[in-house]
């Protein structure tokens, strides 16, 4: 038994809500797919790109000027978040106890914990390492982790087909 | 041309990338993959070029054309193989052309920035009119691909093969 989730319920929410239906309509599942995909297209152009740059590569490029584009990386995260949403609420056992599922959500988790010891640690010592040198290798490591983790959030979510029910990966809930 | 994709899809390595439990999926991981760095770095080159982040010096985002190299072999060599496994599923779907025209174009008008642009930015002169234009141009058509590559599972008119 989940004590947390309860897919039946969260179905007659997207039900009762109109999500359902509209998510079931023709094009409502594709439209939602495209614009979760330009999210991540954003957030890969934008905040993946300074990592890469914060690894080394496109010396030359100013860190400091490169995170001005983050913004757009925040836009494409909130787009994937409203649009990952949608598909969780109207398929809730596609998703729920899928284990690429729930290995996207953990290493969702692990970038954010990973932007937070970015910001609190690494980012003024970034915001002043000149266009051709490299960062500290705390910098680094941050934007390895980074990246490894949203190129790891994008397997993950190829992988939700691979686990369709009745896989069932419930580590949380109770016998 | 179905006597083509029938005889394509019953050769041994189309036969093995639909029937076998992991190919198909390996492929897919490494066309999202590849995609992934192939259109990051178009779109940041892209929003550079439109006006963002205007004081990083242009001709250096040449530093990211590597990796949308590695990232376009990568989404080539795995397309491909997802081809071979459904040929005429994806060949008789028109989106299909339109994602290739899309990530083809955007390929060319990078290219095409980057040979006309890069030398104006690293002389230290101001960008031309139409960059910007062309910036969004790009733009576009990187998320075009995007959208078209969606589509595809949802617009396909022909299955020969399950």
């Amino acid at each position: 038994m989940d004590p947390i989730f309860d897919p039946f319920a969260i179905e007659q929410w997207a039900r009762g809500t109109g999500i359902f239906a509209m998510m079931n309509s023709k094009w409502g599942w594709p439209i939602a797919e495209i614009i979760h995909f330009f999210g991540l297209c954003l957030l890969i152009g934008t905040v993946g790109m300074f990592d890469l740059r914060m690894m080394g590569v496109a010396r030359g490029v100013t860190m400091k000027e490169l995170h001005r584009l983050v913004p757009f990386g925040i836009a494409g995260y909130a787009m994937c978040v409203v649009t990952g949403l949608l598909f969780v609420v109207t398929a809730p056992g596609q998703y729920l106890y899928n284990p690429a599922m729930q290995s996207k959500i953990v290493l969702m988790m692990i970038a954010g914990v990973n932007m937070a010891v970015f910001y609190g640690t690494a980012a003024a010592a970034v915001s002043v390492t000149g266009a051709d040198d490299l960062p500290p290798i705390r910098a680094r490591v941050i934007g390895f982790v980074s990246l490894a983790c949203w190129l790891g959030v994008i397997v993950g979510g190829r992988l939700v087909t691979f686990y369709r029910p009745p896989e069932h990966w419930c580590l949380w809930c109770v016998s | 041309m179905d006597l083509i994709f029938s005889a394509v899809e019953q050769t041994p390595f189309s036969v093995w990338m639909r029937e076998d439990l992991y190919a198909y999926f390996i492929a897919l991981i490494f066309h999202s993959l590849g995609m992934a760095l192939l259109i990051g770095g178009g779109i940041v080159v892209s929003l550079r070029v439109i006006g963002f982040a205007p004081a990083a010096r242009l001709e250096r985002f040449r530093g990211f054309f590597p990796v949308m190299w590695v990232g376009a072999v990568m989404a080539i060599v795995s397309g491909v193989a997802l081809l071979i496994g459904y040929p005429a599923k994806a060949l008789t779907n028109p989106v299909f052309a339109l994602k290739f025209a899309c990530l083809i174009g955007a390929a060319v008008l990078v290219r095409h920035l980057a040979r006309e642009l890069f030398p104006i930015a690293e002389r230290g002169e101001a960008l031309p009119s139409w960059a910007r234009s062309l910036g969004i141009a790009a733009l576009v058509l990187w998320l075009g691909g995007v959208a078209a590559g969606k589509l595809l599972l949802h617009t396909y008119t022909i299955l020969l093969v399950s």
